[in-house]
């Protein structure tokens, strides 16, 4: 049981074997007592020039006269954890779509843009030619603001020149 | 589990109304907050008396305390800001201190442990303490002495000190308790005619 003490202070005990240990230590005072003296080792081990008394007896009677604390929240580390993770978890997918988008609308567009102009060429046709083309192709003219008479303005316009 | 769990499972258990744990976290770092608050307070008496204001404060705000940061690094934070008020407070009232601390103490019911603290018996049960650690130690096989000043003084945990030492965890640690054994031992007689436990 000593050597149980000895591990749980230096953190080194699996978590039930220290919930045990710290329900028999509030019980027994010999174990208190190897508590106290391996901390007081300790210490003195650590800082021998300016080793201070126990104070622990003056402020275990100053405790008793203070209300106990009753804290209403329980501390869940691993719920804690889970939503910590989640909205990292969020914040990285929301940053990767805003990248995203971004990347689309500044390199994407000007890609298509120069695309379009180098590979469409300058229709090579004769100057008198030019008005029986246009004709023939005003149906797809997006400077139209009727599109669906344009079929009949053309049919009218050849009829009158047949006549 | 380590160290710092330890302290948050007692803090737990002080926040469900266990006042031995958190006695417990008391013993625990009563010195390293006094030697904290020595730097900050000269005066002896009124180090362990910053220091004992502090424990009382940080029991207070156990509720408020989510376990986001160490237990000891919210301790010491208490501990230096009751330092730093003490200060200020010495200032404000420094042309009446005598008195009126005189005044204060008489009434105060842990006085007495209090003014024993820089008695001659207690300097020389200080020095008593220290001598019968050191020598303990030395007195001590080299492989518990090593294990034990690792640990203790190193800092090191179980798993270093057994990569340290060439050894299995499991005598790391049982070569750690029986240096512990050792030195508690010599110094059992010395703590045990101690006037009010003060050791």
């Amino acid at each position: 049981m000593k050597q149980k003490i000895s591990a749980l202070m230096d953190g080194e005990l699996f978590d039930d074997d220290a919930e045990t240990i710290l329900d028999k230590l509030k019980q027994n005072p010999d174990m208190q007592e190897e508590w106290r003296s391996y901390h007081l080792i300790g210490d003195v081990l650590r800082q021998s020039d300016n080793v201070h008394a126990n104070i622990s007896i003056a402020i275990h009677k100053r405790l008793q006269a203070e209300p106990t604390v009753l804290s209403p929240h329980k501390r869940d580390s691993h719920n804690a954890r889970w939503l910590a993770l989640s909205a990292a978890a969020s914040v990285m997918a929301l940053t990767l779509v805003a990248w995203l988008s971004m990347q689309v609308g500044s390199e994407t567009v000007p890609q298509l843009a120069m695309r379009q102009s180098q590979n469409v060429q300058p229709a090579n046709l004769p100057a008198h030619g030019l008005d029986d083309y246009l004709m023939a192709h005003q149906e797809f003219s997006p400077g139209l603001d009727v599109h669906g008479m344009t079929a009949y303005v053309h049919t009218v316009a050849s009829q009158q020149e047949d006549q | 589990m380590s160290e710092r769990e330890v302290d948050q499972l007692l803090v737990d258990r002080a926040q469900h109304g266990d006042k031995h744990a958190f006695e417990l976290l008391v013993t625990k770092y009563q010195r390293r907050l006094a030697r904290l608050i020595s730097r900050f307070v000269r005066d002896s008496v009124a180090v362990e008396d910053v220091t004992q204001e502090a424990f009382i404060k940080a029991y207070r705000a156990l509720p408020t305390f989510r376990g986001e940061s160490a237990f000891y690094t919210w301790l010491y934070r208490i501990g230096i800001n009751t330092a730093k008020n003490h200060l200020q407070a010495l200032k404000r009232r420094a042309p009446t201190t005598t008195l009126f601390d005189a005044e204060e103490s008489e009434g105060f019911e842990d006085a007495s442990l209090l003014h024993e603290v820089s008695t001659p018996e207690n300097e020389l049960m200080s020095k008593q303490v220290v001598d019968v650690v050191n020598s303990s130690l030395q007195e001590l096989p080299d492989d518990l002495r090593t294990a034990l000043t690792l640990r203790e003084i190193e800092e090191l945990s179980y798993e270093e000190i057994a990569a340290a030492m060439n050894c299995p965890v499991g005598t790391v640690r049982s070569r750690i308790f029986r240096a512990r054994e050792a030195i508690a031992t010599n110094l059992r007689p010395l703590l045990g005619t101690s006037k009010n436990k003060r050791w």
